[in-house]
């Protein structure tokens, strides 16, 4: 394994270097296309929003700007940058690589089943279950040693942050039977 | 204040509690350096939230250790494995890896043991000298240089390693977006805060960093579970001999040199000084054909170059409020957290605080060098402990990690989604450190811009007629430029040789 072959750090240039002699970019062909669309895309939504702002009253010592000045003047360099985003990726078309394997998609989903569970049953039963699956997926065959990981992990955990950090977690199945 | 300022510095040798705080966590340091995709970034965020009840010299010193000892760390697994535990150790690789299939793996450790202490404390010695002159100099500044300054440090992102110019850019710029979110400043005015009032100071600094981090790392280390690690056993980790001293010494120095600048440089960090120590190394060599096949002055000038960036890059972090690279932006939140607003006020204000840390840094390089050279042999093997087990335990850490700060679930959910968002980054080539930064130069960027319009009652083409505003606008502007300048004089180097 080398994190040098890893796509974050194929990006990786020698000081002085611009993109065009970066490497290939890591990403699917379209997706490499799609992402100045996308920039496009934000920096219309996120300038149309800061229109929407109220207007600030003047203020009493010198004269300012008014708050969504900034945010769109944001926007416009990005999307100036981003038309010199184009012209590197039309002049240099970025690499096809493979799609992400499963463990990346399902680690993703665990996110959000993690933020389910946090929500509407405990935060410490999602993270049991989170990192009992995460170890799973991520390729440990000993159910056991998963099970034991999860749960000893989460309970040092929470015990760490509650009796030292004095951190209260948020009312759910398990803390509600702790904290009584 | 200056006796003053070295007693502070001192003081930490003779503070058990300290020591043995600073000895504990550079194990960490050490063990988080040497785990690849673990690096001095993702370290200091998942240990932030630790700090919080510790007084402020403890904490920040507990910050500054993992950036130096995870920093010179990541040369133990570039050395035996061909795997940098950091970024910043790349460069490495390079030179350490075939000298470790040679059977040399503990003279290549011991050198760059050697050489990264070396770079850290030239390193500090020129943070405690320098800091407090550029405070001075600091003091002058108002609103339109302090605007003129960020600006500056915002475009050092376009010669960051990682990413490209216009990507990094980009990223930078999406950081400082980030930053308008909540209140407006000056009018208290709402922004992008879809009616969740918990957003109206902001996002939260932690939960981002975590995210973009740790969390983007999970997903990105879940596509290299199939790859097999070779790792090259070691016997015992050797100091260097009189011959490999006379070899590497002018590298040494001249990396200490060049890392600290680096360092010094708002935006750049340790990655980019590495690079950089490596190549001018190989220039300067009498062997320049041995490079990439076990040079000891390649892993000599890569890592007292990386290490010499960390206290340099603790100066525009300490001295401005600029952090000098992705660590050090997790560093200058930690000093918010704690109450130490960083800028030149804490040079006179707190400067037994300052020179603690100063003292923390210098005693933190000297036990990752004892570390280094008897344990380093036990710590390449934190590199066999399965992904399945080691991740989860990640993502638990950055998940409490970024609820403990508020305690509010909503930190989590945004730690969550910058997990996502940093790997799409990443997925396609932008870098996450910019982000970061731009994050944190974002409202000082926007306050001083502010702050100056109101000086000049609204004429912003007076910022660009004051005299060091109007510097740091130039350098900036050279900051943007240079990799395309750079790009173009070595085509154009290259195109020569051709014909």
């Amino acid at each position: 394994m080398t994190n040098l072959n890893d796509s974050n750090r194929a990006a990786e240039t020698s000081p002085g270097t611009d993109d065009a002699e970066a490497g290939p970019t890591p990403g699917l062909g379209w997706g490499d296309y799609c992402v100045p669309a996308f920039i496009f895309l934000f920096c219309g939504v996120i300038s149309y929003v800061s229109t929407t702002f109220d207007e600030a009253l003047p203020l009493i010592v010198g004269e300012s700007m008014q708050p969504r000045v900034f945010p769109i003047f944001l926007m416009a360099v990005i999307a100036v940058l981003n038309i010199g985003l184009i012209v590197q990726v039309l002049s240099k078309p970025p690499s096809r690589r493979d799609w992400e394997p499963y463990q990346t998609w399902a680690s993703a989903v665990l996110f959000g089943v993690f933020y389910f569970l946090a929500t509407f049953v405990d935060i410490m039963i999602g993270l049991m279950v989170t990192m009992f699956a995460l170890s799973i997926i991520w390729g440990e065959r000993r159910v056991w040693v998963a099970a034991v990981l999860a749960i000893v992990t989460t309970a040092m955990i929470f015990f760490s942050f509650d009796l030292v950090l004095e951190v209260r977690f948020p009312r759910g199945l398990f803390t509600d039977w702790y904290y009584g | 204040m200056f006796a003053e300022a070295t007693g502070a510095m001192f003081s930490v040798f003779g503070d058990p509690y300290l020591m043995g705080l600073i000895l504990g966590t550079t194990v960490i340091g050490v063990i988080i350096g040497a785990l690849p995709g673990l690096g001095a970034t993702t370290g200091a965020a998942l240990l932030l939230p630790f700090t919080l009840t510790m007084e402020p010299v403890p904490a920040i010193a507990v910050l500054t250790t993992i950036y130096v000892s995870a920093t010179f760390a990541g040369a133990i697994t570039a050395i035996l494995i061909n795997t940098p535990g950091t970024a910043a150790a790349a460069a490495t690789c390079l030179d350490g890896y075939p000298l470790a299939q040679r059977g040399e793996a503990g003279r290549a450790l011991g050198i760059a043991v050697v050489a990264s202490t070396i770079g850290g404390i030239f390193s500090i010695i020129v943070l405690a000298i320098a800091a407090p002159m550029l405070a001075r100099v600091a003091y002058e500044f108002r609103p339109p240089e302090y605007f003129a300054l960020t600006v500056f440090g915002l475009s050092m992102l376009a010669s960051i390693s990682e990413g490209g110019a216009i990507k990094n850019l980009i990223g930078g710029l999406f950081g400082v977006w980030l930053a308008t979110i909540g209140a407006d400043a000056i009018t208290g005015t709402e922004r992008f805060m879809f009616d969740n009032y918990e957003l109206y100071e902001g996002l939260n600094f932690i939960p981002v960093l975590v995210g973009m981090f740790a969390l983007s790392e999970l997903l990105v280390q879940s596509k290299s579970l199939n790859t097999v690690m070779e790792r090259i056993p070691i016997k015992a980790v050797k100091l260097p001999s009189m011959a490999d001293y006379k070899k590497i010494w002018k590298a040494v120095l001249r990396s200490c040199g060049i890392g600290t600048f680096i360092g010094i440089l708002p935006a750049e960090g340790a990655t980019v000084a590495s690079m950089i120590g490596y190549s001018e190394a190989k220039r300067w060599s009498k062997t320049p054909e041995e490079f990439g096949k076990g040079a000891v002055e390649g892993v000599a000038g890569a890592e007292a170059a990386n290490n010499a960036a960390t206290g340099g890059a603790m100066v525009p972090t300490l001295v401005l409020g600029i952090p000098g690279s992705g660590t050090t932006a997790v560093i200058l939140v930690g000093l918010m957290v704690h109450g130490l607003r960083p800028g030149p006020h804490l040079f006179t204000e707190q400067i037994d605080k300052v020179y603690s840390i100063f003292g923390a840094m210098l005693v933190a390089n000297i036990m990752f060098f004892a570390l280094g050279l008897f344990a380093a042999k036990l710590f390449a093997r934190v590199t066999l402990v399965p992904r399945g087990i080691l991740w989860p335990i990640v993502f638990a850490f950055s998940v409490l990690g970024a609820y403990s700060l508020a305690q509010s679930m909503l930190d989590v959910y945004i730690a969550l989604i910058f997990g996502v968002i940093g790997y799409l980054f990443r997925r396609f080539g932008f870098a996450v450190a910019p982000v970061a930064i731009g994050l944190i130069l974002g409202e000082m960027v926007e306050t001083n811009l502010q702050n100056s319009l109101k000086i000049f009652d609204g004429d912003w083409t007076q910022i660009l007629v004051q005299p060091l505003a109007a510097f740091f606008l130039i350098l900036a502007v050279l900051g943007i430029s240079q990799p395309y300048i750079v790009s173009y004089f070595k085509k154009r180097k290259a195109r020569r040789a051709q014909s």
